[in-house]
């Protein structure tokens, strides 16, 4: 390769791999100092740093790898890592991995020794481990892995004399073998004894990656032996037919429970120690008895006290009610009023569906500063790695109600956004999961707009918020049980590693929140416009009273005025414009703390957004979202007028 | 940055290939992290810089 001798003349080279922000870039320039090249590696845009260093008298060439988390990609730059590892043969590969992690980085080590590379482990920034209290018996860890392992503090220069001894003298010979279960090893053992070319990496790797259904592993098996192919593809068919269990889990639960054998004997966390308020919280998130409560106890005041009352409250009526309504408005319809004296014109811009009147005052007033306390709450949470613990405490919940554990993810995702969420549904497994969690976040997921903007209209309301609860959980967790019974299949179950819980960061919390807020402006504000318009052009035309003609009948059954249509095909638009189509009408005094809540509730499962509805069909074709789009319209009005009925009957909320 | 879900260090979203959502007009302004999933908000251009002064302190 030309960019090689540009570097330096070195036969022998060292590559740097592991995850990102584990002080790589640090150790490749205390080992190469100043003369290294960064370019792309060849056809793709990913960089690599390529730089000369010299150990005992013998130079060798350093390749610093783009972060990677496994030796499966996802990535393009996990690819062009994998690529370098397979291509360029390299004396020594460098696992840098953070003391502070080891659980979670040591697994991938094993990938790399099973894949028969020449494997050195670096274990980096050990002072900060050590500094809370961990200590690491490194000849053992070094005993039990069979490769050299060296603790250091790159920043610091601790250990790179070691750590260039170790390369110096490294013997290639020398391999370390794990054992999987009998049964995994089993499996392998019956893949690989098909592979008899010579690869870069030993064939019992290889056959792990098929079994994973490693495209580039299967594109490179096609390539170097086409006649063993369909041998090849036989044994792998018939051990995923045989076990019934995705794989790439399997074996990845294997990589840990060996990883932790590893380690329980060589990490050593110092006795006096109690674990950290963090880690104890951590642990109380994910546990059902404490998990619930604590998620009670964020929703209240993250969401009740800090969106309801003081983001819906004090926020919109300082905006709304003060600045809108005594200064604003006034102003701009008396501008327009005198600037022209044609109806169709002044109705457009200041009348009731008016693009300023309706679109602006919309957008700016009443839900900027809802959705702008919601994002920041919602940033908070995101920043102290409060997701994927709610994941793992809903899967519980999940499992009971027989579904599967794996949907959690896109539920979850959908409090961000359903449209993103509906896509995510492509990572199940089965086409009955996708139709069930496309179904489910179609009816009872509200989007994080909309959840802002009902939270904080019905946390105005004694009493509103728990019934709009409950209703929408009841139906989500009935609805869910039910297609779950009607739908069977297999259960798989759900895994997922957790990043460590932490204090929020003031820094990223805000450049979150600032973020989500002008996206979602440039996103909805075009859209609040376009919605007026088409209201606009709706009631000039009579088109408008048509549909609220024929929406009556719905509309009256649920004991709602005649109104409140408009809000319904505002939400059409968007969850959350219809949303604040409520929350207009209950600042008018439009609407009954009962007409209210079965409003909101019939509005939250009531059809998804224009874009949702698109990407449903997308992903699941016209039939199938047809068929949920009409399923939720029932559902959502058949409990709107079921609760108005309870309601009434039992006098709460009168 | 990292993934506001699953923690992991998103690539750079000019180094991501990754299929827009279809649902942002004007071009996706979220970065869908390549193994969770989950939408991260895209940087706007002045915060960018500010967050890289903070990244720099970072191990890496
Ligand atoms: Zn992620
Ligand atoms: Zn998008």
């Amino acid at each position: 390769m030309a960019v090689q001798s540009e570097v330096c003349p070195a036969e022998r080279k060292i590559v740097l791999v592991g995850n990102p922000n584990v002080g790589k870039s640090v150790l490749f320039n205390a080992l190469t100092g100043a003369y290294t090249v960064v370019s792309n590696y060849p056809g793709t845009s990913v960089e690599v740093s390529r730089g000369c260093c010299e150990i005992e008298g013998v130079s060798y060439e350093v390749l610093d790898t783009p972060g990677m988390y496994s030796l499966l990609p996802i990535t393009e730059e996990e690819r062009v890592a994998r690529e370098i590892l397979l291509k360029e043969s390299a004396h020594t590969v460098v696992h840098v991995i953070d003391a502070r992690n080891l659980e979670r980085m040591l697994p991938m080590t094993l990938q790399l020794v099973e894949a028969g590379l020449p494997v050195v482990l670096l274990i980096n920034i050990l002072d900060e481990a050590e500094r809370r209290g961990m200590h690491i018996d490194i000849p053992l860890l070094q005993e039990k892995l069979g490769i050299p392992v060296i603790g250091g503090a790159m920043a610091r220069k601790r250990g790179l004399s070691e750590l260039r001894q170790a390369i110096a003298s490294y013997n290639p010979d020398v391999k370390a073998v794990f054992g999987y279960s009998h049964e995994l090893e089993k499996d392998l053992a019956k893949v690989s004894r098909h592979l008899t070319d010579d690869y870069t990496l030993v064939p019992r790797s290889i056959a792990l990656l098929l079994l994973q259904k490693d495209e580039d592993a299967w594109a490179l098996i096609k390539k170097a032996e086409p006649s063993r192919l369909e041998a090849i593809e036989k044994a792998v068919n018939d051990t995923i037919y045989e076990r019934r269990m995705d794989l790439n889990l399997r074996i990845s639960l294997e990589r840990k429970r060996i990883c932790r054998a590893i380690l329980e004997e060589v990490i050593h966390q110092q006795a006096d120690r109690a674990p950290t308020f963090f880690e104890k919280l951590a642990a109380w998130t994910i546990n059902p008895w404490t998990g619930f409560p604590l998620l009670l106890l964020v929703l209240y005041f993250g969401i009740y006290v800090f969106v309801g009352k003081f983001g819906a409250g004090t926020l919109v009526d300082l905006l709304e009610g003060g600045l809108f309504e005594d200064y604003i408005n006034p102003w701009v319809i008396d501008l327009v009023q005198k600037m022209t004296s044609w109806y169709w014109l002044r109705e457009l811009l200041v009348g009731e569906y008016g693009v300023f009147t309706l679109g602006v005052r919309y957008a700016v007033a009443l839900v900027l500063p809802i959705v702008g306390t919601f994002f920041l709450a919602f940033s908070i949470m995101e920043d102290v790695g409060y997701f994927p613990r709610l994941a793992m405490l809903v899967d519980r919940i999940f499992k009971k109600i027989g579904l599967n554990g794996r949907a959690v993810i896109p539920m979850v995702l959908g409090f961000g956004c359903d449209t993103m969420a509906t896509m995510v549904t492509r990572t199940l497994e089965t086409v009955r999961e996708r139709i069930i969690v496309t179904l489910l976040l179609a009816l009872a997921v509200p989007c994080s707009a909309q959840l802002g903007v009902i939270m904080g209209l019905l946390s105005e309301v004694p009493g509103a918020l728990p019934v709009w609860v409950a209703c929408v959980t009841l139906v989500f967790l009935a609805v869910g049980f039910l297609s779950a019974r009607l739908l069977p299949g297999e259960r798989p179950m759900f895994y997922m590693e957790l990043p460590p819980m932490r204090l929020p960061q003031a820094r990223n919390v805000l450049i979150k929140t600032v973020s989500r807020m002008q996206w979602y402006f440039l996103e909805i504000f075009p859209l609040f416009i376009f919605a007026s318009v088409l209201l606009w052009a709706g009631k000039m035309t009579g088109a408008l009273n048509g549909l609220v003609r024929v929406m009556a009948p719905a509309i009256s059954a649920l004991g709602l005025p005649a109104k409140t249509t408009a809000a319904f095909i505002f939400g059409f638009f968007r969850r959350d414009f219809g949303a604040a189509g409520l929350y207009d009408m209950h600042a008018q005094g439009l609407l009954s703390p009962r007409q209210l809540t079965v409003a909101a509730v019939t509005m939250t499962l009531f059809v998804p957004c224009i874009a949702q509805f698109l990407m449903m069909k997308k992903e699941r074709g016209w039939k199938v979202s047809l068929g949920i789009f009409m399923m939720v319209t029932l559902l959502a009005f058949g409990v709107g007028w079921g609760l108005n009925l309870v309601l009434g009957f039992t006098g709460w909320l009168a | 940055m990292k993934c506001g879900f699953c923690g992991r260090t998103l690539p750079p979203p000019d180094k991501l290939r990754q299929k827009p959502c279809g649902a942002c007009l004007g071009g996706c302004r979220k970065i869908h992290c390549p193994w969770c999933g989950y939408e991260n908000p895209m940087v706007p251009g002045l915060l960018r810089r500010w967050r890289k002064k903070d990244n720099s302190k970072e191990n890496d």
